[in-house]
């Protein structure tokens, strides 16, 4: 951590600009939030390793519903759109608006395009049998990865509102910088959490033939 | 959300802005390789913990890499590093618990039918 940024101290008794001092309480209060949604997530796979049981009455596993192919194109695009954000963020510290509403845009872009893959999966998995009721695996998978869509979906509609504001001519110095900032590590947030769940979700279901959790079964029956 | 009525930034502040925008792309190749070498592992004949150890680290680099450059941790004063560091060690507590309480060995999954 650089102690250069005690030149661009703020006039506030930590030094840190109030807004962006909220917005990291927030985000450390989301953080243990994700946490407790991702704990419970894994104990019940560890507990269910069994998957579900669709409405044919068919046991099915999760290994077999992913499309590791999607998710890491929407993983991908998540972390670009954090990259789009960075870019944003700095050229409205350098003053540069056309620059930070054609990264904005971008990051609104792939946003939704993260948000189409999410809806894609869910309802294809809900054609397959998973549904948020009929297993605990169904119900944890939904409320995680629904709750980091949600958050994603919030934050493509304050880019929104934060690149049609910038129209207004309001959006500038170091205000309109702080505020683009802060938008910028809820973000970065959201990305982050993505990374996490893209690994303790979706890839640890690859491990070994039927996945690090197993199916339960005393056979490999996958 | 205010007017902008301030003076253009320093050269020395822009200077630092593009030494920090080389930084971003420099890290977003990377993320991009460290996502496809995830993706690649979980397919190779590794043992598992071997795998799962791996992607772990490269999970945490990652993660660490977002919050100090993207997240400007690294460049911001250091409370700010400490209020979201002591979060995630909270909820790293609180799935390190959760886990040891309630393995199967421990609990009897009826409880929860």
């Amino acid at each position: 951590m650089s102690e250069n940024a005690a030149a661009h101290d703020a006039p506030t008794s930590t030094g840190i600009d109030h807004k962006k001092l909220i917005m990291w309480l927030f985000l450390a209060s989301d953080c243990m939030f994700f946490g407790t949604l991702i704990s419970t997530h894994l104990l019940y796979r560890k507990l269910y390793p069994a998957g579900f049981t669709d409405a044919e009455g068919h046991q099915r596993f999760i290994q077999n519903l992913f499309n590791i192919e999607l998710t890491s194109f929407s993983t991908f695009i998540l972390l670009m759109s954090s990259f789009l954000m960075a870019l944003a963020v700095s050229a409205m510290h350098k003053g540069q608006i056309k620059s930070f509403r054609r990264n904005v845009l971008g990051v609104i872009f792939f946003g939704l395009i993260f948000l189409g893959c999410q809806v894609f999966e869910f309802t294809h998995f809900y054609h397959q049998g998973l549904t948020i009721q009929n297993s605990v695996l169904g119900s944890t998978f939904y409320v995680l990865t629904g709750t980091h869509g949600t958050h994603v979906a919030i934050g493509v509609l304050w880019l929104i509102l934060m690149y049609f504001y910038s129209f207004t001519g309001k959006l500038g110095g170091h205000v309109g910088a702080l505020d683009v900032e802060v938008a910028g590590l809820y973000w970065h947030f959201v990305d982050i959490v993505w990374i996490i769940i893209f690994t303790a979700v979706y890839l640890v279901e690859y491990l070994g033939p039927n996945g690090f959790w197993g199916t339960g079964l005393p056979a490999v029956t996958k | 959300m205010s007017h902008s009525t301030e003076a253009a930034p320093s050269p020395a502040f822009l200077a630092e802005e593009t030494r920090r925008y080389h930084h971003f792309i420099t890290l977003a190749l990377w993320l991009a390789v460290v996502t496809g070498a995830e993706i690649v592992l979980i397919f190779l004949p590794v043992p598992m913990p071997v795998v799962l150890t791996v992607l772990s680290l490269m999970s945490a680099g990652k993660f660490f890499a977002v919050i100090l450059w993207f997240m400007h941790l690294i460049y911001d004063k250091r409370l700010l590093f400490w209020i979201f560091v002591g979060a995630l060690m909270l909820a790293f507590a609180t799935f390190t618990g959760l886990l040891a309480l309630l393995s199967p060995d421990r609990i009897d999954p009826k409880w929860f039918s």
